[in-house]
């Protein structure tokens, strides 16, 4: 495992434990875990379900308390916001027409007037390629358009961090692929840090410039990997597929490790 | 298909009037006892002549949409408020069993004494009956908002009660709190004859003026009066409803 330290993190995240109590049972979900992303790095969070991504980011929004350890936010002062947040449904307000649901974030600065708010979210829309349908309702949409849209209304309060809560996991293949190039192309347009929580460690390795393994039950970090890939990556190339096999490789001896603590 | 439900619609409603002009027309019941539909033009003539109609409906009217808007607006608020703050619901939570189960006309003898034998008193038997459907309404509207919309709202920094009520709860429950307000506004013109009945002007008194006197046609001509201003609010409420929920598909 290759012990990474960014000099300046945008995340630093020192021996956070989560674990929450109920009927009487007590259950981990997180355990120790430390992590630093760097300022603009683009890291993905793999992991099978149940090992508590999902969790790590409601912890980072304060959706959630951890048990024990420490999150420090270093937001980048030019941005608006520190954090925002993308679900894994895109989770728009069916009573909201589009462009109003990309403003949905700016109406809690109450500085901004109406105007200006509208300004800032046919931005975000159109930098998600879908101004000329601000006037729909969610319904009208497609999947990979209210996931966009979904994208936009967390760019609309100029995160310095954007947190993804498998965002593309519920699309059908064609979509996902296009909304992950446009992703990368969003990136680096805004040159913001993303945390991007997967199960497909395929489209981790991709997306992201590190590659962060969660396993275990309660979850820790099991591999790291750099990927230092330029972008435009080749989908399937030789180099990538590697490396996925790599860190598959790293989370089953982990997990083969693991139950061999078990045999008696 | 559209023809279709028209046609039969029509056809319904003119079997129904059919069958109610012949009963009493071929003597199998008196007169007196159920009017003829064609009776009735005259009986309406007669009582919208005297300017008595257009009085009681006026007044009526004016017991119906102040007990309403009364009804409605302290049910929703109630509503809301016990679908937000368990507190408050497991505070009123047996004081609202202890009141509900009153019919509203057990409150009569109250109103009068409070308010007189005044449009008050009907007001407030009118809105008891309207508070109770839209407080229920309002109540599980906000209880059954999708947890996942108010996690939204607090991801985007909306976390206190009144910020979450107007950005997720409030437009979220809409529908629910709709259909109460439907429900409650045929319930308030049930509650307006109630209310009338102690003796304050309206529909109501006049419709038991007249049964006492057996003038049933007078009594059938201020039920159906009744049912005509019912079947337009409703409609135009339909309306509303409809452009509120245009978001709906």
């Amino acid at each position: 495992m290759e012990a990474v330290t960014p000099p300046d993190p945008a995340i630093s995240i020192k021996g956070l434990s989560l674990s929450f109590e109920q009927d009487g049972r007590r259950t981990d979900v997180l355990r120790a875990l430390d992590l630093d992303i760097a300022r603009g790095e683009f890291v993905a969070l793999v992991g099978s379900s149940g090992v508590g991504k999902s969790t790590l980011l409601r912890v980072l929004m304060t959706l959630a308390q951890p048990t024990a350890g420490d999150v420090t936010i270093k937001p980048d002062p030019a941005a608006h916001t520190a954090l925002a947040l993308v679900f894994q449904d895109a989770r728009l307000l069916p009573w909201r027409r589009v462009l109003a649901n990309v403003a949905f974030g700016l109406e809690k600065k109450t500085s901004a007037t109406r105007a200006e708010r509208r300004v800032r979210a046919l931005a975000a829309l159109k930098l998600v390629g879908l101004e000329e349908l601000a006037d729909r309702w969610p319904y009208q949409l497609s999947g990979g358009q209210r996931q966009r849209v979904s994208l936009a209304r967390a760019l609309a309060v100029d995160p310095s961090i954007l947190l993804m809560d498998e965002p593309f996991s519920a699309l059908d293949v064609a979509t996902r692929e296009n909304l992950q190039d446009e992703l990368i192309r969003i990136r680096r347009e805004t040159g913001k840090t993303i945390l991007f929580v997967t199960h497909d460690i395929d489209e981790a390795v991709y997306l992201a410039d590190r590659v962060v393994a969660l396993g275990g039950k309660p979850g820790e970090v099991r591999a790291v990997r750099v990927i230092d890939a330029a972008h435009p990556r080749k989908r399937g190339a030789f180099q990538l597929a590697e490396i996925a096999q790599a860190i598959k490789a790293d989370m089953t001896a982990e997990a083969a490790a693991a139950r061999d603590d078990w045999v008696i | 298909m559209r023809q279709k439900q028209l046609l039969l619609s029509a056809l319904g409603l003119l079997a129904f009037v059919l069958v109610w002009e012949l009963v009493p027309k071929l003597s199998l019941v008196s007169q007196s006892l159920l009017p003829a539909p064609s009776d009735l033009p005259a009986a309406f003539l007669r009582e919208f002549r005297s300017g008595i109609w257009f009085e009681m409906v006026l007044l009526s009217l004016d017991h119906y949409l102040i007990g309403f808007a009364w009804g409605a607006g302290l049910g929703v608020i109630f509503g809301v408020l016990t679908g937000m703050y368990l507190n408050i619901e497991w505070a009123l939570a047996w004081v609202v069993r202890l009141l509900r189960p009153i019919p509203n006309l057990a409150w009569a003898p109250f109103a009068i004494i409070w308010f007189g034998v005044d449009q008050a008193a009907a007001v407030f038997i009118i809105s008891i009956g309207v508070f109770w459907i839209v407080f229920f309404a309002a109540q599980g509207a906000i209880r059954g908002v999708d947890r996942e919309l108010i996690e939204l709202a607090d991801a985007f920094g909306f976390r206190s009660g009144p910020e979450r009520l107007v950005k997720v709860l409030l437009p979220a429950a809409t529908p629910g709190i709709l259909v109460g307000l439907r429900t409650a506004l045929g319930q308030a013109w049930m509650a307006v004859v109630a209310a009338e009945l102690s003796g304050v002007s309206g529909l109501g008194s006049r419709m038991m003026q007249a049964s006492s006197l057996l003038a049933t046609d007078i009594v059938v001509v201020y039920m159906l009066t009744m049912a005509v201003l019912y079947g337009f609010m409703d409609a135009g409420f339909v309306f509303a409803q409809s452009r509120l929920m245009r978001w709906k598909p």
